[in-house]
């Protein structure tokens, strides 16, 4: 591989490296309000409504989010929705993460030990507030690291996009590795560059998890 | 159109199904060979990491990092693509075993690093006082009670691992997924086959995760007792 040659990728690979972020970003965010509600869905006082939750969770963490992509994209199509590759991958990997996300919620808000909740309805607070102002605040540091470990995890499997042909990094170098027949070259190229993204919301996970073991031992 | 598309999918359901499911088993066959040379690839990197040889340290790190920074399809291009541009040719299938297995051999060394690390010292100090050697007091000491907290994160893995087969059709390895593909090329039936393929992925997941639930309650009660 001469530099020209290099030279020449990089640009072409960083302008879809930024696609590849957007996408997850997109996806992360509708992943993280949509888990939000399928959580506290759960946690409702209508049995129908947590078994609906409980449902949606278990469908979608038994299939693979290549089955939802193709769902969502060409399944939709056929019946004449039409979605762009980029919005279908949206979709299809936020409502595929929101499941974990709503997971991530539980875990986080059942961490809290109930006493607060009932001291916090004993001083007459309401079912919201209660929420809002004692159990989050002390869910965060619970779910900081697995909604980070959650982000690595979008990031990565915006990958799979390329095969619906949404514009990011990985299409972009299959592109690439076709036209010029150095895959080894361009996928190296490519895995380092996802890496550089990657790597450092994976340090911020270690220094979450240092910092609420810390919070632990000091109790 | 659509009615007739469904009535028309439900007349070659027999047909569809008979072909998704030698996509099945290929599916199994990559998973299970998957998971065991992540298995094997797990145990060695975490006894490496827990190991006191500061170079061992440093290449399980660099391995873990690399390997769980780096989508799992780029991994798997770089092995069927990447290496036979170089003259190193794989088949669909052991380049997907092995694609899968080298990623999903880091999650395990974190898994098994940290049921290691979950057993108290005073077990490992106790056997080596007896003199035992090092290897074999991870083998009769640690590693049995780490088992019970590695088996329900092990039955997780699984699970995960099993979905993520489904990119092996990007190498045209015959899976589930990929005879999907094929399937669809020809019929033209979308949604009702890819409803379908979800509905087989969950025949084989729902299982793993109803095993799943049960050795964590198992781990729980050990906890306790």
């Amino acid at each position: 591989m001469t530099m020209s040659l290099f030279l020449e990728w990089m640009p072409l690979l960083l302008e879809a490296a930024v696609h590849t972020l957007k996408l997850a970003v997109l996806a992360y965010l509708l992943a993280a309000v949509a888990g939000l509600f399928v959580a506290l869905g759960e946690m409702s006082r209508s049995a129908t409504l947590r078994r609906c939750c409980r449902v949606y969770i278990e469908l979608i963490r038994g299939t693979p989010t290549l089955t939802l992509l193709f769902l969502t994209y060409f399944g939709l199509a056929s019946v004449n929705i039409v979605l762009p590759g980029f919005a279908a991958a949206v979709l299809a990997l936020g409502l595929h993460y929101a499941a974990y996300m709503a997971e991530t919620y539980r875990a986080g808000i059942a961490a809290v030990d109930r006493g607060q909740y009932d001291a916090a309805r004993a001083i007459g607070m309401t079912g919201a507030a209660t929420m809002r102002r004692i159990i989050l605040p002390q869910s965060v540091r619970v779910i900081l690291p697995p909604m980070t470990n959650s982000a690595i995890s979008v990031l990565k499997d915006t990958s799979v996009a390329s095969l619906i042909a949404a514009p990011e990094l990985m299409l972009r170098a299959n592109d690439l590795a076709s036209q010029y027949y150095m895959p080894m070259q361009l996928y190296l190229i490519t895995g380092a560059m996802y890496f550089v993204m990657a790597y450092p919301l994976s340090l911020c996970v270690r220094w979450f998890e240092y910092r609420a073991g810390r919070g632990q031992h000091r109790v | 159109m659509t009615s007739d598309a469904w009535s028309r999918a439900l007349a070659l359901l027999p047909d569809l199904l008979a072909a998704l499911l030698t996509g099945v088993w290929m599916t199994i066959t990559v998973t299970v060979g998957a998971f065991f040379v992540s298995l094997a690839l797990g145990l060695v990197f975490a006894a490496c990491r827990t190991s006191s040889s500061r170079v061992l340290h440093a290449i399980t790190y660099v391995y873990v990092e690399l390997f769980r920074a780096v989508p799992v399809l780029t991994q798997l291009f770089i092995i069927y693509f990447g290496l036979a541009a170089i003259g190193i040719r794989f088949n669909p299938v052991p380049a997907a075993i092995l694609g899968f297995g080298l990623n999903g051999g880091a999650y395990l060394t974190e898994v098994f690093r940290s049921g290691i690390l979950a057993i108290h010292r005073g077990q490992t100090e106790a056997a080596m006082s007896l003199g035992m050697p090092r290897l074999m007091t991870l083998r009769v000491i640690v590693l049995p009670q780490a088992s019970r907290i590695v088996l329900p994160s092990l039955a997780n893995f699984a699970i995960g691992l099993l979905k993520e087969t489904s990119l092996a059709s990007a190498v045209a390895a015959p899976e589930l997924s990929f005879q999907a593909k094929l399937l669809v090329d020809k019929t033209f039936l979308t949604t009702q086959i890819y409803i379908l393929v979800a509905m087989l992925y969950l025949c084989m997941s729902l299982p793993l995760s109803q095993l799943a639930r049960i050795l964590e309650r198992r781990a729980a009660r050990g906890r306790r007792a």
